[in-house]
């Protein structure tokens, strides 16, 4: 039986790499193959990729494009948050009633711990990657990232990460979904004790999110090395847009934060299946708290510090004015990330830790909401006597200040001991971070989302239904997590199925609120993928007149161009439009959509050779 | 972004390998994780092999074969360790011992057949 197994598993695998063999041999052209450095000839060395990219899903799993690759992220990320999105929709209805009537408590607990790692790790991360693959090189002037194909790594990593993350939901013998919330607390996640956390779910889950964050650093490394020494020469460090320091800083933070968290859940494995003892003897629970902790409080901002940037760049544009204070933006920023790697321990106020430690780590948290109060003030002073336009992207912005100044005060009360040890465990925290993760985080994403729309997709949305999805989303937010809010200070504990009949009303309120987020995201996607399809098609490099007010920035230039270059995608292709540019030579390998849909390879080959 | 320097005018915009890369990840993890040595050995050669045509594509290696030989090395003494030292992961050992002889079998061959091909052109 045993051996059989393995007999299978050979055979599957052999014939796996025998047709991954073939279908390299099929599409390398290994003869005519000349390194890069060698090559003399533009144009005849690259068998099949000098001409125009390769058709279909070939062409998605090949590309190295960055904007290919922030697309590829971005659909990602939407299709996590739909995911995690369905998994809480559940979990609220379980909690529409005291008992545990729709589902039983371990699937809560599975649900719970599924929903909270899909939403940081696989679509909190990758939407932002989605921004930053498709806009930072465009925003600093560059070809491409530093390194395209370690960027399509990071990207491929990440669907097996989800698979290996969702493996306990599927239907495999044996093996069932993890349990232990997002942060893993050992001795259960070490799987010690009678409980059912000894099982191989939780060490594939384990896997999924190492995975997960080597794709991350990988991403953070290519975005350092891109925005350090890609840059057009016109953009100093003086005039670098703010998404790109977000970015950057948000680099450093991976860059540090990452990496431990991956050898904290090695070890944690280790200790699994090999018999070590690092989280088993005593002090080995605490341990692991503090090494998540050094990783998760810099996640959190991670997670937070890109979607400031992207407001910070999208609010202005449609203010009529230049962001307020952008020095001190940047200065803020690079605040946060310093300070973000000294504050960790707020999160174990509760262990019994020194009290001495604890009131140090108290004052670096409330330093840091410093520098973030210093960008809400910013982001307001930017508004104030604005030309203020109410589109769909400007109203998430405004939507991200409002969520995010009640997520930075709550988080500023949970900074203060007496305080956090009264409402610590309680729905209190769920109500502070998820006003931080939905009402900002999301909200941030949504704005780049509407405002971006046409660049990526070349149609408009419909405004109307852009609208309803934001003021849906803003209604179900405050009452969803406001109501949270009310149910700590009443005390009901966080992660749990079921509770006392008094928290019912509240409790209900927090599904409808949840209810209404759903019929809101529902509209989002029908809004997204009927306007990709079928939206109208935009003739205008300058779609939101941001030329009105000065407040072009270059991602716009380029859009223009691509337009100029490839009259819209309206079909009808002409050579000569290649030339008319004069500079346009990179287009030969962005204009991705123009060569797609049917393609004539010839215009963009002599566009290459004209420089 | 316009004047392109370097290498960005024949930058390519494709390329197969990354997709393996980022497969054989996970693959031989698990195999390695599990004890399974089919996945392990199949997973490390689809990484390392993916690893050695992205050099090569991407120019940073002259010879196939030498980055292959690198690998290889690697690989015998990463398995060397867990099999002969207080590790003891025997079996997890063999798996990655056995896999680099797979590559390095499979240097061989793609040098003596596919390189000399295309030296010929
Ligand atoms: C800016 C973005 C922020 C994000 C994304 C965020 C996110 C989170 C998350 C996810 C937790 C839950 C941890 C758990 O599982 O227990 C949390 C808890 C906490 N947050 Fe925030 N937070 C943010 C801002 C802040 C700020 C500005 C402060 C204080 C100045 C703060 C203070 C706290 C504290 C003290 C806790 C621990 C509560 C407890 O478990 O007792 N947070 N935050
Ligand atoms: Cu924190």
């Amino acid at each position: 039986m045993e051996v059989n197994g393995q007999l299978v598993l050979t055979v599957l695998m052999g014939l796996f790499l025998i047709a991954v063999a073939a279908w390299l041999a099929r599409v390398e052209n290994w003869r005519s193959y000349t390194p890069l450095a060698g090559a003399g000839a533009v144009g005849s060395t690259e068998q099949y990729v000098s001409e125009e990219k390769p058709s279909g899903v070939i062409r998605w799993l090949t590309t190295v494009d960055h904007k290919d690759i922030g697309i590829l992220y971005g659909a990602y990320g939407l299709i996590a948050f739909v995911v995690g999105g369905l998994m809480v929709v559940v979990m609220r209805l379980e909690l529409a009633d005291p008992a545990s009537t729709l589902i039983s408590n371990t699937f809560y607990n599975s649900l719970l711990t599924s929903h909270g790692i899909t939403m940081l790790f696989l679509f909190g991360t990758p939407i932002i990657a989605a921004f930053s693959n498709y806009f930072i090189p465009l925003l600093i002037g560059a070809d491409d990232m530093a390194f395209p194909r370690i960027n399509a790594i990071a990207f491929w990593l990440l669907p097996p990460a989800a698979l290996l993350i969702w493996a306990g939901f599927f239907p495999i013998p044996d093996v069932i979904p993890a349990q232990t919330a997002w942060t893993m607390y050992t001795p259960l996640s070490a799987g010690v004790g009678s409980g059912n956390q000894m099982n191989a779910g939780v060490d594939l889950m384990l896997l999924g999110l190492h995975l997960s964050g080597v794709s991350a650093t990988m991403g953070a490394i290519n975005f350092i090395a891109t925005i350090f020494t890609e840059r057009n020469e016109k953009v100093s460090w003086a005039n670098l847009d703010i998404f790109s320091w977000t970015i950057l800083t948000q680099s450093g933070l991976i860059l540090f934060a990452f990496p431990l968290l991956g050898s904290a859940i090695l070890m944690l494995l280790l200790d699994r299946n090999f018999d070590t003892m690092f989280f088993a003897v005593e002090g080995g629970a605490i341990l692991w708290q503090h090494l998540f902790w050094f990783f998760g409080h810099p996640e959190v901002y991670i997670l937070v510090l890109p979607p400031m940037g992207l407001v910070s760049l999208i609010l202005p544009r449609f203010a009529g004015r230049r962001l307020f204070g952008f020095k001190f933006v940047v200065y803020s920023t690079l605040a946060i990330g310093v300070l973000s790697f000294g504050v960790w321990a707020h999160h174990m106020f509760a262990t019994g830790m020194d009290p001495r430690l604890r009131a140090s780590f108290m004052a670096v948290s409330m330093a840091i909401a410093i520098p973030s109060a210093v960008k809400t003030f910013n982001w307001i002073t930017t508004m104030w006597n604005g030309k203020i336009r109410l589109t769909t992207p400007m109203l998430f912005c405004i939507g991200f200040v409002s969520n995010f100044i009640i997520g930075g005060v709550t988080g500023v009360f949970l900074a203060s001991i007496p305080v956090d040890l009264v409402l610590h465990d309680t729905y209190y925290v769920v109500g502070h971070f998820h006003y931080i993760v939905m009402g900002a985080i999301a909200f941030a994403g949504f704005a780049g989302l509407y405002y971006w729309f046409p660049i990526y997709t070349g149609r408009m949305y419909q405004t109307t239904l852009g609208k309803w999805h934001f003021w849906l989303s803003m209604v179900g937010t405050n009452l969803t997590f406001f109501v949270m809010v009310l149910l700590g200070y009443g005390g009901m504990p966080r992660r749990y199925a079921t509770y006392l009949p008094e928290f019912a009303t509240l409790h209900q309120i927090a599904t409808v609120g949840a209810l209404i987020l759903f019929v809101a995201q529902v509209i989002f996607v029908w809004n997204f993928v009927q306007s990709w399809l079928e939206g109208p098609k935009v003739e205008d490099g300058d779609p939101w007149d941001l030329a009105d007010d000065d407040l072009v920035t270059s991602e716009w230039h380029w859009f223009d161009r691509k337009l100029q270059t490839a009259i819209a995608d309206g079909g009808e292709e002409e050579a000569e439009l290649a030339t008319d540019g004069g500079e346009r030579i990179d287009d030969s390998q962005s204009t991705s959509d123009v060569s797609s849909d049917g393609g004539d390879p010839v215009a963009e080959t002599d566009a290459t050779s004209d420089e | 972004m316009d004047e392109a320097p370097g290498l960005s005018d024949q930058y390519r915009t494709a390329s197969p390998w990354p997709v393996f890369v980022a497969l054989g990840i996970p693959i031989s993890e698990i195999g390695l994780l599990f004890d399974l040595f089919p996945l392990a050995v199949g997973g490390l050669l689809l990484f390392t092999g993916s690893i050695a045509g992205l050099l090569r594509e991407s120019g940073y290696v002259e010879s196939t074969m030498r980055s292959l030989v690198v690998l290889s090395a690697i690989l015998f003494a990463f398995g060397g360790a867990l099999v002969f030292t207080d590790v003891n992961l025997v079996t997890r050992g063999y798996a990655v011992i056995v896999a680099g002889a797979l590559l390095l079998v499979g240097g061989v061959v793609f040098e003596l057949f596919v390189f000399e091909q295309r030296q010929s052109i």
